[in-house]
């Protein structure tokens, strides 16, 4: 399995706070990952700066196949070259219908002028029927995004990370504020996405990780503490000690 | 009968010449007489160019009375009796009758008729000449006072028998002050008139480095140069340096004229006179063989010009590839016109040192400007810096709160007279004043509009817009004085380059003032605890008992008052007007956001480079305030390319609050 | 169900969105009726100056929908549109006061003994021109105004390239929200003191004058000409509408809308935001300098009083009036608010005695638009155009129950429970 996503000794402080401490972490082309830890570990922060939102003051951050730096690229190269993030609150484009929503996610040309000229084919309309299916919104195309319930939006989201047809989908807490049904909805898309793609769940449900069935890293003070399957994890000391103990 | 009438008139005749003898009789050969005499003809002409040397002589006779005939004179009461030929002063009684006085002894000689005598009336000129002669007289005058103001009249219009007359009593003179100047206005005097060029030099040298202004007037006029030419540079000790043509200090049409008045060249014509002689040569439909029509052009012009000279019709004149041929066969160059080259050169040795020193003290005068333009920004934008950069609020009337704390100032004022007594009362009742107003402000609109900053500054613009329309409704369209109390007239004066006002230094001192007031009330009482609290998480601040409304209309308030401070200092340093808002709210914002949203270090800092900036920019180019205050904005939205977040930045998740 | 947000396919854009329709419906309405009734045309009910105002107002209309799209649409409040409008003015006034001028100029020197060179002409006109500020030749800038294909090229070019220099700076570095308004608000300032200087080459603070006479068309009288530019308003007014409406709809219009509503979202998406931005930026800068062409020629004069930062804040004013995020509440915006202020401060409006106190609505007019003005952002964020929802909100079910969402205008909870 080649090596996906490869980031190696970064660093980054704000103020003299050491949000991340030489942080090194792999995932591979078609990998399921939970990324554990306390409150400040760093997850938001690492992924920050994956998708370029945060410059790291050191390390390296190596890409795909031909290991393309990403620390040169803006948030929105990173994210046509493969990268989706799904946020912690659910931020859909409220003003929009499910169906506009999803067609802004669908791979296309990024170009203002390509979009300019855009016109939906039969198959991209297809192709978002399908996704609306998927995540469980077919009922749901025309009407705007602002009107869905928290968990609806949270779908939508991820349905619309699926339609950028990422190479690596990096997901931050998929199930806060989810019904136990939707929870399990919701480990299915996901646990199927990773079939194809590497998928990065950041997650501070216990039992929801567990139910992902993949191995864990956790972090702390901005750097990997423990990395292995959720039981080795869970029984090794350090991990106790900071994170599950009291 | 008529025999009797005879000695009766012969007695009456005798008696009056005795009773005139018996007042006083003139003394004809007292010394002051005799030189008045001696000049008598002109004196009575009292013609501006021939008096000089009568003046002259009066003045140097070293004759007492030479004083009182200087002062009668130009006080138009000098007579001469065109009988005798004599002068003496004299008052008038009546329209026909004067009393006269001798000049040797200051006793009157009688009463009059005036037919005999007539009145010497100098003009304006001659009295300027006789008072510069009097000065030397007010030198040694026992009264300070009046030496002092001797010796203002030789400063401001000196010649050169001031000189010795200076050089005569500057020994004797025992006050030190006094003393002093007088030495100092020799050696000035040296400068303009000594005929020794070794005197002249060691008085030149003897002022180096000092920064007066009459110093500078002194000296430049030694160094004045004369535009010269010939055929290669000469060897000359005065020659200063050499000219091209056409470069920015010589133009080609100054050189070429020189050539002209030298006769080396022949005129050029202008393209005017060019027409002009055409027009004068049309014959028919034809000028020098070619068509009047085809004349469009410059070069047609010019052949039929060429042809005229041919024909003999007009004087020849020089093309331009003549003239830069001619050109090109002389050296131009400056020498100097004024005094001896070995002069001129110390002169200009000692001048350029004071320039050196000039620019130095200007540089600090210009700091100095800066300083305090940047304290008027820090004092319009601290309001801001904390409406803005704490709450995050964007108050676009901020301006109209400036604003209304000047109006404040100037009601105020309406009512007590007493300068130093408004004034103090205008601050408190500026701050009470806007403190309200953005209190109304804050509860009627801003809190409804809490993260929706687009939507804020709109709404904040309409207010703006009303508030200045509604000042305007009140006070009129024109500026509004603000006087400021009498102790702070005049100017710090450090020496004669380097001063800055008073009332610059107050609304300095005002500026530290306020900061030391927002960090006190921020950092250490509690209103600033709990400000700090609501503004970086409200929801946990309220949580723990703070009431978030409370505070924020506290802030808001609190902002908005020392804005109504701001107004008072900068209303009387400016004009108050009903758009001296607005005037400042843009840099007001520039400061903010320069220095960096939330800090107030920031906002000095960001003041301080706006000051030193726009000041920096009108001293390159003195001339438009407007280009500085253009290049200035363009400067800083190229600075925010650089630093978006301003000098002083917030990083990591603070930033993103 | 999904054919309304989905079906576009290829339907002419009319048939898309009827609005376009009803609109250039009404505005070729109202061209024809105003044609009807004017002196220059039809019946001479409606002055030439009324005329004047009315294509002035189509103009501000204009630029009111290129600050719709970029503001309503794409959420930079832009407080420099009217320095786009301005210059749009600027260039094409060179143009008319040069070639009005020069016409002169030769008839003067025509009369002279000798023909007159080209650098007489030059010279004539640069002294007619340039006299008020005591200067007699021409400054760089005006180098092209003898040409007019170059100075309506100028029109486009110069405010195009500025707003994409400007806007490539200021978006690169991500100056965004009320940052982004005070730094065009900035720019404008810096561009009006600069043009109020003498020595800026177009005449300081006189500006340029004269504009309303055509060069070459002295014979045609002005009721025939301010028909014309009556015309050529609405036309542009109708192109303009048409061609926002196809910018704003479909996928484009999706991602500004996005932009607007969470920028770093939509770069997550992997959208280059900077570059939509910059292209949104320069196309309504370009809009607003052809309006603003198509505005002075009619107003007769420009100057740089024009430019001030306040002629753009009040743009923003009448679009938030009229209602921003739709284009004929744009429209209806400026149209309503200017037309308002021309009555109130043209002295027509008949003042209020209150007995104690007069109110001139010449004074007054000022005040009570700022305090609209926070009226409408405080009670009516919607603007006129909500007015529209009224009347649709009859047709369709009702919206009861509290706001959704954390801004007011969100979808209330009712419909969202639907």
């Amino acid at each position: 399995m080649s090596t996906l996503l490869e980031v190696s000794g970064v660093s980054v402080s704000f103020d003299g706070f050491k949000a991340i401490n030489n942080l090194t972490f792999q995932i591979g082309e078609a990998e399921m990952r939970a990324v554990i830890g306390p409150n400040g570990a760093g997850k938001t922060t690492f992924m920050d700066i994956v998708t370029g939102k945060t410059r790291p003051d050191e390390g390296h951050v190596l890409w795909g196949e031909k290991s393309q730096s990403l620390l040169s690229m803006s948030e929105s190269q990173i994210a046509q070259a493969g990268v989706g993030r799904k946020f912690q609150r659910p931020t859909v484009f409220e003003d929009q219908t499910v169906a506009e929503n999803l067609m802004l996610a669908l791979k296309k040309k990024r170009g203002p002028l390509a979009v300019l000229g855009f016109r939906a084919s039969g198959a991209d309309q297809k192709r978002v029927v399908e996704l609306a299916e998927e995540i469980g919104l077919s009922a749901a195309l025309d009407r705007k995004s602002g009107e869905l319930s928290h968990g609806q939006k949270q779908w939508l989201e991820i349905g619309m990370l699926l339609a950028q047809e990422p190479k690596l989908l990096l997901v931050d807490e998929p199930a806060a504020g989810m019904t136990p049904a939707e929870r399990e909805h919701t480990t299915e898309i996901l646990v199927e996405a990773a079939k194809t793609r590497a998928v990065v769940v950041v997650e501070h449900d216990m039992e929801f990780v567990r139910r992902l069935n993949c191995k864990v890293t956790v972090l702390h003070e901005g750097s990997v503490l423990a990395e292995g399957s959720i039981d080795h994890v869970t029984s090794d000391e350090a991990v106790i000690e900071v994170y599950l103990g009291r | 009968m008529s025999v009797f009438r005879h000695l009766f008139v012969a007695a009456l005749s005798l008696a009056a010449t005795l009773a005139a003898l018996s007042v006083s009789a003139q003394q004809v050969d007292a010394p002051i007489q005799r030189l008045l005499q001696d000049h008598g003809e002109v004196i009575a002409k009292s013609s501006r160019r021939t008096i000089g040397p009568a003046i002259d002589a009066l003045a140097a006779s070293g004759l007492d009375e030479a004083q009182t005939v200087l002062e009668r004179w130009r006080d138009k009461e000098m007579w001469l009796n065109e009988e005798t030929g004599l002068f003496v002063y004299a008052e008038e009684i009546d329209r026909r009758t004067i009393r006269t006085f001798d000049f040797a002894t200051g006793e009157a000689l009688g009463e009059f008729e005036d037919k005999a005598y007539k009145q010497l009336k100098p003009n304006s000129g001659i009295r300027g000449l006789i008072n510069a002669a009097l000065v030397r007289f007010q030198l040694t005058d026992p009264n300070p006072a009046a030496r002092r103001a001797a010796l203002n009249a030789i400063e401001r219009d000196a010649d050169e028998t001031h000189l010795a007359a200076l050089r005569a009593v500057v020994e004797a003179e025992d006050n030190p002050n006094i003393a002093a100047r007088m030495a100092r206005l020799e050696r000035l005097l040296t400068i303009q008139f000594d005929k020794d060029e070794a005197q002249r030099i060691a008085a030149i040298e003897s002022f180096s480095g000092d920064l007066s202004v009459e110093v500078r007037a002194a000296l430049n006029p030694l160094v004045v140069t004369k535009l010269d030419v010939d055929t290669t540079v000469p060897e000359d000790a005065d020659v200063v340096r050499t000219l091209t043509p056409g470069s920015e200090a010589l133009s080609v049409d100054a050189a070429y004229g020189l050539l002209v008045s030298r006769e080396l060249a022949v005129e050029r014509i202008s393209r005017d006179a060019q027409k002009a002689a055409l027009i004068a040569n049309i014959d028919g439909d034809r000028v020098g063989g070619i068509q009047v029509a085809s004349l469009d052009t410059e070069a047609s012009r010019d052949l039929a010009y060429a042809e005229l000279v041919r024909l003999g019709a007009v004087e020849p004149a020089a093309t331009d590839a003549e003239v830069s041929e001619v050109l090109e066969q002389f050296v131009f160059f400056e020498r100097y016109s004024a005094v001896p080259p070995e002069i001129a050169l110390a002169a200009q040795a000692v001048l350029t040192g004071i320039e050196n020193k000039v620019a130095v003290n200007q540089t600090i005068d210009l700091g100095l400007d800066a300083l305090s333009l940047a304290s008027i920004y820090f004092l319009a934008a601290i309001g801001l810096a904390i409406t803005f950069g704490v709450m995050g609020v964007i108050n676009m009337a901020h301006g109209e709160f400036i604003m209304m704390g000047a109006y404040t100032g100037y009601v105020v004022q309406l009512f007590v007279p007493d300068y130093t007594l408004s004034i103090l009362l205008a601050i408190p009742l500026a701050f009470i004043v806007t403190f309200g107003a953005g209190v109304a402000m804050e509860r009627l609109v801003i809190r409804w509009l809490y993260h929706r900053p687009l939507e804020t500054l709109l709404a904040t613009f309409g207010i703006s817009i009303a508030l200045q329309q509604l000042a305007k409704n009140i006070f009129g369209t024109q500026a509004r004085p603000l006087t400021a109390p009498g102790w702070l007239d005049g100017s710090l004066v450090f020496n004669d380059i380097v001063s800055i006002s008073y009332i610059r230094i107050a609304i300095f001192v005002l500026a530290l003032l306020f900061l030391a007031l927002f960090l006190i009330v921020m950092n250490r009482t509690r209103l600033g605890l709990e400000v700090r609290a609501v503004t970086q998480n409200p929801r946990m601040a309220a949580s723990m008992g703070i009431n978030p409304d409370r505070i924020n209309m506290l802030t808001f308030g609190f902002g908005s008052g020392i804005a109504g401070i701001a107004g008072v200092a900068i209303g009387l340093y400016a004009k108050v007007t009903s758009e001296m808002g607005s005037d400042y709210i843009v840099q007001s914002f520039m400061t903010v956001v320069v220095g960096g949203v939330g800090n107030i270090w920031g906002t000095l800092l960001g003041a301080t480079m706006v000051g030193t900036l726009q000041k920096g920019i009108e001293w390159l180019n003195p001339s438009n305030t407007l280009a500085a205050q253009t290049y200035m904005i363009l400067f800083i939205i190229l600075f925010i390319q650089f630093r978006p977040k301003g000098i002083i930045a917030l990083k990591g998740r603070a930033a993103e609050a | 169900m999904t054919d309304t947000t989905l079906a576009p396919a290829r339907q002419p854009i009319v048939k898309r969105y009827p609005v376009v329709l009803v609109f250039l419906g009404c505005l070729a309405l109202f061209t024809l009726g105003i044609t009807v009734l004017s002196e220059g045309f039809g019946i001479g009910v409606i002055s030439t100056s009324f005329i004047k105002t009315l294509g002035k107002t189509l103009c501000l209309c204009l630029v009111a929908l290129a600050m719709d799209l970029v503001w309503g649409y794409c959420g930079i409040l832009s407080l420099g549109h009217m320095a786009f409008f301005g210059i749009g003015g600027y260039a094409i006034g060179m143009w008319l006061m040069y070639a009005r001028t020069e016409i002169i100029v030769v008839q003067s020197l025509a009369a002279a003994p000798l023909p007159p060179t080209a650098q007489e002409i030059s010279d004539g006109i640069a002294t007619q021109i340039f006299g008020v500020v005591g200067a007699s030749e021409f400054p760089p800038i005006w180098a092209f105004a003898h040409s007019l294909p170059l100075q309506l090229a100028a029109v486009v070019l110069v405010p195009g390239l500025l707003a994409l220099v400007f806007g490539w700076l200021a978006f690169r570095s991500r100056v965004t929200g009320v940052y982004l308004s005070i730094l065009t608000q900035a720019m404008t300032l810096a561009l009006a003191l600069y043009l109020f200087q003498n020595d800026s080459g177009l005449r300081g603070n006189n500006g340029l004058s004269g504009l309303q006479n055509l060069p070459g068309l002295g014979h045609v009288p002005q009721s025939t000409v301010s028909i014309w530019f009556f015309w050529a308003s609405a036309l542009a007014l109708g192109l303009g509408f048409v061609l926002c409406t196809w910018v704003v709809s479909g996928k484009f219009g999706s991602v500004i809308r996005a932009i607007r509503d969470d920028e770093s979202r939509v770069r997550f998406l992997g959208y280059p935001v900077e570059a939509y931005k910059l292209f949104v930026f320069t196309l309504t800068a370009v809009i607003a300098a052809i309006a603003g062409a198509l505005y002075y020629p009619q107003a007769g004069i420009i100057n740089p009083a024009e430019i001030a930062p306040i002629a753009s804040i009040y743009l923003a004013v009448w679009v938030a009036i009229g209602g921003r995020g739709r284009l004929y509440g744009a429209v209806i915006g400026a149209a309503f608010v200017s037309l308002l202020s021309t009555y109130f401060t043209g002295g027509q409006a008949p003042d209020i005695n209150l007995g104690f106190y007069t109110i001139q609505w010449v004074n007054w007019w000022t005040v009570l638009l700022g305090l609209s003005f926070v009226v409408v952002t405080l009670f009516a964020p919607k603007g006129l155009g909500g007015l529209f929802d009224l009347i649709a909100a009859r047709t369709s079910p009702n919206r009861h129950g509290a706001d959704l969402g954390p801004d007011v205008g969100a979808l209330r909870e009712k419909e969202a429970e639907k």
